[in-house]
């Protein structure tokens, strides 16, 4: 305290640009005591031992490559596998149909394996590497001479899937930009989810459902055959209770 | 080559009906939405979900949790010098600060450290707990926003309504002096008061005054004294020869 009042007199003593100057230094100090938060305990976590994203192959071990149909029914409809987190924490969830293709999966790949601590993080895949072939025509072909040779390979991946987990010694918000970056760029919308967040989006519409105040409801109607709807309808409608079109998907419907 | 969905019986026989309509046209739209069919549109607005209507809003139904943690060791230090100060400084006046500068500060706390007045900051939660918990609860309400408490073992009010004076951003707001809360215009009646020494001082002359008065005479020549007494009477004569004057009128 006392420099300072030495200093204060001699700021009154000298001019008063000089004064100026020294009340930036004047500061008064106060005693305090910042409060933390007790970080989580990840004592009983354990991490794999490989825990980056395994290299995934752009084609198949096969014997022989053979042309499949389109067969489109691989991405519509909800997924029946991998909707519920096996070893990680955190991951991106699949919220409507699409096709997984090498580029996609690199994109991924590599982005997390940067991002990655490995003494306290791990991540796995949680779908198949490409195996199902798509043909194409090559540039300037002419018309007919039957279906295309087979070009690259992809996964199909179906709504409400878990593509990737991550899990060990860390919170959320410390990958969860990161895994936005890679949401954005898959083929179809996906978003971040916690075992947390997972569980209560499935609590919430379970909610939606039992406190649905329109006493119509689309499974209701349907199941009826009410006014013979079904002749516009698909059967994919009539076990998906309307919520999925294709390959997209309405979370707002129950 | 177009995609075709095939006939056949369901095993279910009551659940869908012995009959499936054949799909027949181009290749499944995955790019984009298809458009849908009007039947289907007008079902999927019927089956709208409708939400229900709450009673209340949700905050008003959700119980008030205060979060009550541990008390860190610093309140509890700080808590302690309160309580000291409370029990050892007979005046402690409650200001407020608006943005008084460091230098003004500082200038204020030598004006009052000239009549042992001495500045305190303590943090609000620690001053309003210790106020709620102790027999000063009625002062918790000047306890608000920028908070500076001016404490001295002997009440001296006027030096320091003189020392704020000068520094119009500390605004005071209200007093404790010996265990008495007083309000702004309380404290400045209490500075107009003259101290006990001065009520003293005049106590004791009012009444030593007429034990004085009468050594005084005693003191002067007995002559004076015995004038004084010839006087006293020939007034009492003459008042009485008055007396009976009025009498004697009277009766005749």
């Amino acid at each position: 305290m006392f420099p300072v009042v030495k200093s204060v007199f001699l700021g009154i003593v000298r001019s008063s640009s000089q004064r100026d100057v020294l009340q930036k230094q004047m500061k008064l100090l106060s005693a305090g005591m910042r409060t933390y938060e007790i970080p989580p305990d990840f004592s009983d976590v354990e991490l794999p031992e490989k825990p980056k994203l395994k290299f995934m192959e752009k084609v198949p071990n096969l014997k022989q490559a053979k042309k499949e149909m389109k067969r489109l029914r691989d991405i519509q409809g909800p997924s029946r596998t991998a909707t519920k987190f096996s070893q990680g924490q955190y991951g991106i969830l699949a919220l409507g149909g699409g096709f997984l293709h090498w580029g996609h999966i690199e994109m991924m790949r590599l982005t997390i394996n940067r991002s990655i601590d490995p003494s306290s993080m791990f991540a796995v895949w949680r779908f198949q590497p490409p195996h199902k072939p798509i043909t194409r025509k090559s540039l300037g072909q002419r018309m007919g001479g039957g279906k295309g040779a087979i070009d690259h390979y992809v996964t199909p991946i179906k709504c409400g899937r878990l593509v990737l987990e991550m899990g060990g010694q860390l919170e959320l918000v410390q990958v969860e930009a990161m895994l936005k970056q890679v949401a954005k760029k898959l083929p179809f919308p996906a978003k971040v989810v916690s075992r947390e967040s997972l569980a209560l989006m499935y609590k919430e519409h379970a909610e939606r459902v039992s406190n649905n105040q329109n006493p119509w409801s689309f499974q209701k109607i349907v199941r009826s055959n009410m006014l013979g709807i079904r002749k516009v309808l698909s059967p994919l409608d009539v076990h998906n209770h309307g919520r999925y079109t294709g390959k997209f998907f309405d979370p707002s419907r129950v | 080559m177009a995609a075709t969905l095939c006939c056949r019986l369901l095993p279910k026989a009551g659940w869908v009906p012995l009959t499936q309509s054949v799909r027949h046209g181009s290749k499944a739209v995955t790019r984009h939405k298809k458009p849908v069919h009007f039947q289907k549109q007008k079902l999927l607005a019927v089956t709208e979900y409708i939400p229900p209507t709450l009673s209340a809003p949700p905050a008003a139904l959700a119980p008030r949790v205060k979060k009550t943690g541990e008390e860190s060791s610093l309140a509890v230090m700080l808590r302690k010098d309160l309580e000291n100060l409370f029990q050892e400084y007979k005046m402690i006046a409650v200001a407020q600060n608006n943005a008084i500068s460091a230098e003004d500060m500082i200038h204020l706390k030598h004006r009052l450290k000239k009549h042992a007045i001495n500045v305190k900051f303590f943090p609000n939660q620690v001053t309003r707990s210790f106020l709620n918990s102790s027999i000063y609860g009625n002062m918790s309400p000047l306890i608000f926003g920028e908070t500076v408490l001016l404490a001295s073992k002997e009440p001296k009010v006027k030096e320091m309504l003189q020392a704020l004076r000068h520094n119009p951003q500390i605004v005071l707001l209200g007093a404790c002096i010996e265990n008495t809360l007083f309000s702004y215009q309380g404290i400045l009646s209490y500075s107009k008061l003259p101290s006990i020494a001065i009520i003293r001082g005049e106590l004791v002359s009012g009444l030593t005054m007429m034990t004085s008065k009468t050594v005084s005479m005693l003191h002067h020549h007995p002559a004076h004294l015995s004038a004084l007494l010839q006087q006293y009477v020939k007034q009492q004569s003459s008042a009485d020869t008055d007396k009976d004057a009025s009498i004697q009128e009277a009766a005749a």
